[in-house]
């Protein structure tokens, strides 16, 4: 459920040059650039390559989509709206407190938070109903996000009949309580209700996209969207209903956010430099960045994300259903190589879980660059001159790490060919078992700042499908299968995260299905009267933050 | 007969118009300049390759380091910048992202550029006979037939087909019967251009065809009896071959224009094997680091076909002097 | 003349079927192209995917699919995209402005330079201009565009942009024309010289040909030995005559840049016309707004190729056009 950047046509990334996502220091810290106090008002100038996915918060599922819902509606929970390792903490939003839970961990119940209203047209307050509407309009809109509430009690037959709601969510709007019933404990569904498929939606809202519907496009955030013409532009203003309720929910400074859709990076950069732009969505073209670094020192600015880069090694397809051959393709990348095609940012690891995961992450070394231990393996496996196809989507500069993954497997002995699809076909195409690549670059981007949406996700055998398969080595360890599934019903906390460290390792030892080899970062270049730039990992970057000096 | 005895006496027209040719200097440059590319392409690639640069195509070196006045200068830089273009034997044009040396790609992706071109102008040529002599001879329903149906592709916009095509077979490659081109092969991007540039030479053929098939040795040949076979082989087509001829050169200058606006679109040649068009794709993202992975390819591709127009303009007159005007093929998709 | 018209008008919405049930057809058998998967997101359930299946009518035979389609495109008109389920019309809407004013100026100019280029060269036969003029249209024929417009953008927007002759390139975008008729202008100059890069060439090729040729025509050779002045003669009869060619030219050209060779130029320049949506829905296999650009841009072609025909008619009686 990895949550993706809009898919861009190939070209324009090409030729813009789109490339690497973000560098820097791997240590995510907050990032506090105001010298003077925050001032209120202005207009920001934001650009974006195409359309954000959609702005309807049952559908989107991109960074860029996020990033809009986060700033014009709210959850009954949320990340904390601060940078780095702050925002991983959870709490309270439209919620007047965090949830208690029951005994046997399966009773999640919460307060609606009275006064909290939608933005124009729709302009009444929130009700608890309004959540339950919101997740079961998943389910009616085909949302991608149905996979995190089919736990809940009731939502797998109504996934399939529509008809009566899902009986695990009770609302009542008097009291103006609502509880969520699991079928099984799990300690991630906390960060479930954080996310924005669980943002509340009016009742009645039209079971299709509201992206372009301006009646149902509404929120609770200090901002909302008053206007949206695909492929040329998003307007967000202030949300007259917004009364600021916790502190942990701030107004905004900006009075008007204008989003220029059809920015391409490199332009991006020309109109930064020439104060004509304030803020990208997408990090700065990578054959900028050097120039831009040095001519802009201060408007540059680095970005920890969790994120893991790597190739898939397909265990049911010849030749990578030998143990030993897909350790010898781990030892035979040179992983600092790979870094340096994507331009440099960010940091090489064999580690599944990426390092901003704070004690999730255990970094380990088994898998040191030696080439010629990698080629004896396979002579010694008897798998030399085995036909190997490497799979990659054209977004630069993938298929140029899908190229140096073909020349290493030559070089250890392998017939190497590449295979590239475009990027919005692409993931569709791995994750069925009918396209079945052998080798496939794949990345993996954080939904929510917890071990299990890395370990248990893709990598735990019972989840393999075969259409929309995350995991795509076909990964299946049973005695692993077990310590995960064991692991997802304890509560959130340093216990969780020692034993997904320890599976972590496990798995690159037992099974090195992947070739993991780069944590990537996001990179901002800004204008100059840019201020309080602050980079959720799960939100992105706040806009509500953000406020423009004179 | 008569024409044969006359044939014996004078010059033939293919001697006259060599002659011809001969004295259009621009065009014999344009020859020169076209004969140096492909030697360079085929016989200089693999001298070049072996004993200046110890470099293959697609040989990767993101880690190496290369001396230059003395010192060790890394191939690829930390940020993925690669080495530029100097005058040192190995990486004479620079590096491309992935360490490879952008000359010996050049060199070898000539190779490509100009069998795709020269192959799917084969192909797109033998499509063409294929459909205009036949219209032209039996006219009425089979002509409707055949310009119908080079009507239909001729409205479809050229480029939506091609990557249609393109895109379809990359994956899946193509399987029909016997026929099998696996993903990755270049028979796609030929078959693909053959096709989709069909009626640019069809159609101007087809016009010319109907003229002859009026003509009285024509008429004559199908009064003797010939089949009908036999009159389009043995009495249209090499009534043709002077126009085949000069449309085969332009064609050839087209081809290898579209190869590489496919291969920027992202479904031409397979990433694997350079081409001109495959390269130039590459470089765009790093114009601004590394500019000469984007501009050599395409001087390289303008240089081929400037060459090849010119060549085959300098035909045209020296075929037909009093060629009522330029033909109707044209390359305003390109 | 009547009948003919209504028969190629005919001919016109037959090609135009025929083409959006080949689209249709491939746009489904692509492997990879199965928009219920795209449409499920990254991790879906079989239920969730036949659901969809069944909501969007995956699940019906082809021609069915075919027939919604083409009611939602032409009827209902409230077609949207697989990719992000925005309305398909209103994008194209939006985008035609920018398509058409690079279009129409870029038309204007390869018309205006490659008339000029194709008559001095041609009055000048066989001499140093002729020759130079000769070099710069086959350069012109011979260039890939979009490499051109790359480099192009690269050396104007960022190699010299410092220097004061390119300051005032922008890179990238549009401007409407109402809302600042210079920027307008600016922001297309670029787009507009590199669409008409090859036309400037094939003109000035066509024009100087036609005018070597019709100066050796009888009508012309006797008006000149009748005394009529070179200029008169060249006004009056040599140029007239030698343009008709170009008008065919400009019929098929102009058909062909709208509908087709904006895809190349639209996306280096990030005008978000209705070429870069084509470019951008042929990337994502993003079959509805494919079907109505396909038509869109089908639909030019066949309808200046038909214009032409009739033009001709026109201008050139002795022609008889099936």
């Amino acid at each position: 459920m990895s949550i993706r950047m809009i898919a861009l046509p190939s070209t324009a990334l090409a030729l813009a040059g789109l490339a690497a996502l973000g560098v820097g220091s791997a240590a995510s810290r907050p990032l506090t650039l105001a010298a003077s106090d925050p001032v209120r008002g202005g207009t920001l100038l934001a650009g974006i390559p195409d359309n954000p996915d959609h702005l309807d918060s049952a559908l989107s599922y991109t960074n860029e989509g996020w990033q809009i819902l986060q700033a014009t509606a709210d959850g009954l929970l949320q990340f904390r709206r601060q940078a780095g390792s702050d925002g991983v903490k959870i709490v309270p939003d439209i919620a007047t407190a965090m949830p208690t839970v029951s005994k046997d961990g399966l009773t999640y119940s919460l307060s609606v938070r009275p006064g909290v209203r939608f933005s124009p047209p729709v302009n009444r307050a929130v009700r608890a109903s309004d959540f339950k509407f919101a997740i079961e309009r998943l389910f009616r809109v085909d949302s991608g996000g149905v996979g995190f509430y089919t736990g809940i009690k009731g939502a797998a037959s109504y996934a399939k009949t529509r008809k009566g709601g899902i009986s695990g969510i009770v609302a009542n709007d008097k009291k103006g309580t609502i509880s969520f019933h699991l079928t099984e404990r799990d300690g991630t569904f906390l960060d479930y209700l954080a996310i924005p498929f669980a943002f509340a939606v009016p009742a009645g809202t039209p079971d299709k996209d509201v992206s372009t519907i301006a009646a149902w496009r509404v929120g609770t955030g200090p901002y909302m969207i008053s206007g949206y013409e695909p492929k040329h532009g998003v307007t967000i203003t202030r949300n007259p209903n917004f009364k600021q309720w916790t502190p942990e929910t701030p107004d905004g400074y900006l009075d008007k956010i204008e989003i220029k859709i059809g920015v391409t990076p490199q332009n991006a950069v020309n109109l930064t430099a020439n104060g004509q732009l304030d803020w990208y969505f997408e990090p700065v073209a990578a054959d900028r960045l050097t120039e831009v670094r040095a001519r802009y020192p201060k408007q540059v600015h680095d970005f920890a994300r969790g994120n893991v880069t790597y190739f898939d090694l397909n265990q049911r397809k010849k030749p990578f259903d030998k143990l030993a051959v897909r350790q010898a393709v781990n030892y035979a990348i040179d992983r600092s190589a790979l870094v340096k095609i994507f331009g440099g940012q960010g940091t090489a690891t064999e580690n599944i879980i990426p390092p901003s995961f704070g004690a999730a992450y255990r970094k380990h070394d088994l898998y040191p660059y030696d080439l010629a231990k990698a080629k004896a393996m396979i002579k010694q496996a008897g798998v030399v001159g085995a036909k190997v196809a490497v799979w990659s989507h054209n977004t630069d500069p993938t298929p140029k790490a899908a190229q140096y993954m073909a020349s290493v497997l030559t070089s250890i002995g392998f017939k190497t060919t590449v295979k590239t699809v475009d990027e919005s076909v692409y993931w569709d195409t791995i994750a069925t078992q009918k396209g079945d690549p052998q080798v496939a670059f794949n990345d993996w981007n954080q939904d929510f700042p917890e071990g299990q949406d890395f370990i248990d996700v893709i990598l735990n055998g019972e989840h393999i499908t075969n259409v929309g398969n995350n995991n795509v080595s076909n990964t299946n360890i049973p005695a692993l299968n077990k310590r995960i599934n064991a692991a997802k019903r304890l509560p959130l906390g340093p216990k969780r995260d020692a034993i997904w460290a320890q599976l972590d390792e496990a798995f690159m030892r037992q099974d090195a299905g992947w070739v993991p080899f780069l944590n990537r970062q996001v990179t901002r270049f800004v204008s100059t009267r840019v201020n309080g730039l602050v980079f959720n990992p799960s939100y992105f970057e706040l806009f509500p933050s953000m406020w423009l000096s004179k | 007969m008569a024409q044969q005895v006359a044939a014996r006496r004078r010059p033939g027209p293919w001697r006259l118009a060599g002659r011809r040719l001969a004295r259009n200097r621009v065009a014999i440059v344009a020859a020169g300049v076209f004969l140096a590319i492909v030697l360079a392409c085929t016989l200089g690639a693999p001298l070049w390759a072996d004993h200046v640069a110890h470099h293959g195509p697609d040989d990767q070196n993101i880690q190496g380091t290369v001396q230059v006045d003395g010192k060790a200068v890394p191939v690829v830089g930390l940020d993925g910048t690669p080495i530029g273009p100097g005058w040192h034997g190995p990486y004479l044009l620079g590096a491309d992202a992935n360490g490879r040396d952008l000359f010996v790609r050049l060199l070898y992706g000539g190779r490509t550029s100009l069998i795709v071109g020269l192959g799917a102008a084969v192909v797109c040529l033998a499509l063409a006979l294929a459909l205009a002599l036949p219209a032209a001879y039996f006219g009425g329903a089979v002509d409707s037939v055949i310009s119908r149906l080079l009507d239909l592709i001729w409205s479809f916009p050229v480029y939506l087909l091609a990557v249609a095509l393109a895109t379809s077979l990359a994956i899946g490659g193509f399987h029909a019967g016997p026929i099998s081109v696996g993903a990755g092969s270049l028979w796609l991007p030929v078959s693909v251009i053959a096709v989709v540039f069909v009626p640019y030479v069809a159609r101007p053929l087809r016009g010319e065809l109907l003229a002859l098939r009026r003509a009285e040795f024509v008429e004559a040949a199908v009064a003797h009896g010939a089949g009908p076979l036999r009159v389009m082989v043995g009495e249209l087509l090499p009534n043709i071959a002077s126009s085949a001829l000069v449309f085969f050169t332009l064609i050839v200058a087209n081809n290898i224009l579209t190869e590489a606006a496919l291969s920027y679109l992202g479904v031409g040649v397979s990433l694997l094997t350079p081409s001109w068009g495959n390269i130039i794709q590459q470089g765009f993202s790093s114009i601004v680091t590394a500019p000469a992975l984007t501009v050599a390819p395409g001087i390289a591709i303008l240089l081929t076909v400037v060459s090849l127009n010119v060549l085959g303009d300098g035909l045209r007159d020296a075929l037909d002097p009093h060629a009522s005007s330029r033909t109707s093929f044209d390359e305003r998709a390109v | 003349m009547l009948s003919f018209v209504a028969r190629r008008l005919a001919g016109l919405v037959a090609v135009l079927l025929a083409i959006s049930v080949l689209v249709f057809v491939v746009f489904n058998v692509i492997p990879g192209g199965d928009p219920a998967l795209r449409l499920a997101g990254r991790h879906p359930t079989q239920d969730n995917i036949r659901q969809i299946r069944k909501d969007w009518g995956f699940d019906r035979p082809i021609y069915v699919q075919y027939g919604d389609t083409m009611t939602r495109l032409f009827l209902k008109r409230d077609l949207i995209s697989y990719q992000d389920q925005t309305p398909v019309l209103p994008t194209i809407e939006r985008g035609i402005p920018a398509t058409m004013s690079l279009a129409i100026g870029a038309a204007l100019i390869w018309t205006v330079l490659g008339v000029g280029i194709g008559v001095l060269s041609g009055i000048r036969q066989g001499r140093l201009a002729d020759r130079v003029l000769t070099v710069v249209s086959m350069l012109g024929i011979s260039t890939p565009i979009f490499w051109l417009g790359a480099v192009l953008l690269y050396l104007l927007t960022f190699r010299f942009r410092d220097s004061p002759f390119f300051s005032w390139i922008p890179s990238g975008g549009y401007v409407p024309l109402t809302k600042d008729p210079v920027q307008w202008a600016a922001h297309l100059a670029l787009p507009w010289l590199v669409l008409s890069v090859v036309s400037i060439g094939f003109y000035s090729r066509v024009v100087r040909s036609s005018l070597i040729e019709t100066r050796s025509a009888d009508y012309v050779r006797t008006a000149r030995a009748l005394g009529l002045s070179p200029r008169r003669v060249l006004l009056r009869h040599t140029l007239r005559t030698s343009l008709i060619p170009v008008v065919t030219l400009f019929g098929l050209d102009f058909g062909a840049a709208v509908g087709g060779t904006v895809i190349l130029v639209e996306p280096i320049f990030g005008l978000q016309g209705v070429g870069q949506y084509a470019q951008e829905s042929v990337a994502h296999l993003d079959l509805p707004p494919l079907m109505a650009l396909t038509l869109y841009g089908a639909f030019f072609v066949v309808l200046f190729n038909a214009l032409v025909d009739i033009a001709y008619r026109v201008l050139d009686p002795r022609i008889r056009v099936g």
